[in-house]
């Protein structure tokens, strides 16, 4: 994959429902200088920039990369936008990686975002398009067919979803970041929180949030002068496939296999499941644990529940799974992929505060963003590749 | 939205059009600084930020657009300035406004019969709405200076 690429900085903003204190330049900056402070940089120490934000109608702002590049300090630099839907987080966080593989630029920021707040995703994402197929119920009544697919195909028991809902807001507590602070939720309490899509529950589904992720990529000789806690990617891989096709298997998507494949053979991962020590998987409805824990080869097609259901995606079992309370404690959309890149580069650095995975030094970031069909992921490591 | 069913057309190779319009409600957030210009504007106040390398920016920048540090000294200019450049369009006048104290010019109506009465270079000052609001119409234009 060419010359080394290291994260020397992660930062985030405090992500909630209505950011209303700040712009989206403001929102922004809060996420890049935080991260430039881990890295122990100033904007001048940046060679390019590569931004990534969720579809513009989101929140009816055209290419606000435009009006972002002062905001950013980039005028005189390259400023990229990188477009792919829900994924985009984490496809925004690979090509600033592939600016440094390639010897292109030295030290790139990249930054995700979204404000929820000022716009309408679910309504966004629902344009009742001419001849076209009207989904008219955001991305909970596209994706429960194919959650209720699943449950069918894998005799998964009713209670997994809102067991993985427990879990992830309950490892938010340990996030000061976490947009959903909720505390006392417990598996009675979530089965009888009212459905959305059904099965799709209330409780089994992301929030809308404000926020904003960034991240310091550097070369391997920056990173060595730096001496920072660092994470060196070991392999980026993104896949990709259409929407609607006959045939497409919805519930465990060819892209997302194929990409799984592709980071895990980039990483020299042989067993993902012995080799991982924690992933941050991008899981906006609780059934989508399961789901992508069989589609990344985590275990069997149809037994990824059981891992759920045994408590090992917990914070010590045998592969954590969002510690950082995932997508179903903070959904600012198009930061949410570099939120689970960017907390896999945490574990690793053993940044993580209270929910560090112990000893973790090898970890997935994954990111999944249109009608589950563009797939963006990374494995980092303590070590260098 | 509803599920409305679109009307084709079909043109005489067989082809489909439907008409398709498309309509959300949205909020802006616009943040302290901007939030700040527009309160005083309210006050019949022009206030610009200063950046790093003392230039005075109306409308204020909330980060600096050569070195994107934050801007947070704050400055009163003047309502009244020099037109710099301008432009004219229907029944009024669009001119780059430098106001007195600035160092970067505003974009704003000028008010005026024709334009006739305009120039690069000619003194502008605000005319203020009757009751101004918080919002850059709490200036209706600017007019020639006395």
């Amino acid at each position: 994959m060419g010359e080394r690429v290291a994260i020397v900085g992660f930062g985030q903003t405090n992500h909630d429902q209505c950011r209303s204190d700040v712009s989206i330049a403001g929102l922004v900056r809060e996420a890049a200088d935080r991260a430039l402070q881990a890295a122990g940089l100033e904007l001048a120490d940046i060679d390019a920039f590569v931004l990534g934000k969720a579809p513009d109608m989101l929140e009816g702002i055209v290419m606000p990369e435009l009006w972002l590049a002062d905001a950013l300090g980039a005028s005189g630099k390259p400023v990229f936008r990188v477009h792919t839907a829900g994924s985009v987080g984490g496809s925004t966080a690979i090509v600033a990686a592939s600016h440094i593989a390639a010897g292109i630029h030295e030290t790139v920021l990249t930054i995700g975002f979204e404000k929820q707040s000022d716009g309408n995703a679910m309504w966004a994402l629902s344009v009742p398009l001419p001849f076209g197929m009207p989904v008219h119920a955001g991305a909970g009544g596209y994706f429960s067919p194919h959650v209720r697919s699943y449950i069918e195909q894998s005799k998964a028991p009713a209670h997994i979803g809102a067991m993985v809902a427990v879990k992830d807001r309950t490892n938010a507590l340990k996030n000061p970041y976490a947009h959903l602070q909720q505390r006392g939720l417990t598996l009675e309490v979530a089965l009888e929180s009212p459905m959305l899509w059904d099965p799709i529950r209330f409780v089994e589904t992301c929030p809308s949030s404000d926020g904003a992720a960034a991240m310091v990529l550097t070369s391997e000789r920056m990173a060595d002068r730096l001496k920072r806690p660092t994470a060196w990617v070991q392999s980026t891989a993104m896949r990709s496939e259409p929407t609607l096709f006959a045939g497409r298997d919805q519930v465990n998507p060819q892209a997302g296999i194929d990409c799984a494949k592709a980071v895990f053979a980039g990483a020299g991962v042989t067993s993902p499941i012995d080799e991982i020590d924690v992933a941050e998987i991008y899981v906006p409805f609780s059934w989508f644990e399961p789901m992508w824990l069989e589609n990344l080869g985590f275990s069997a097609p149809g037994d990824g529940w059981k891992l759920v259901e045994d408590g090992e995606t917990n914070i010590g079992g045998r592969l954590p799974v969002n510690p950082s309370g995932g997508v179903l404690s903070s959904n600012p959309i198009g930061a949410s992929g570099m939120l689970r890149f960017g907390e896999a580069a945490l574990q690793v650095m053993g940044l993580a505060g209270e929910h560090q995975v112990d000893g973790a030094r090898t970890a997935l970031g994954h990111a999944y963003g249109g009608g589950a069909q563009f797939f963006a992921m990374w494995v980092v490591g303590s070590k260098k590749p | 939205m509803s599920a409305t069913e679109h009307q084709a057309t079909i043109a005489a190779d067989g082809s489909f059009t439907a008409p398709f319009e498309l309509a959300y409600p949205y909020d802006r957030t616009i943040g302290p600084v901007l939030s700040r210009f527009f309160r005083g504007l309210a006050e019949r106040r022009i206030e610009g930020t200063i950046g790093s390398d003392g230039k005075v920016y109306v409308p204020p920048a909330e980060f600096d657009p050569v070195t994107g540090s934050a801007c947070t000294e704050w400055v009163s200019v003047a309502d009244e300035g020099v037109v710099k450049t301008w432009t004219w369009h229907g029944h009024s006048g669009w001119a780059l406004v430098l106001l007195d104290g600035a160092d970067i010019p505003m974009l704003h109506r000028l008010l005026a019969h024709s334009s006739d009465e305009l120039s690069t270079g000619m003194r502008v000052v605000a005319q203020w709405a009757d009751d101004p609001t918080a919002s850059i119409n709490a200036i209706d234009g600017f007019v020639a200076a006395p």
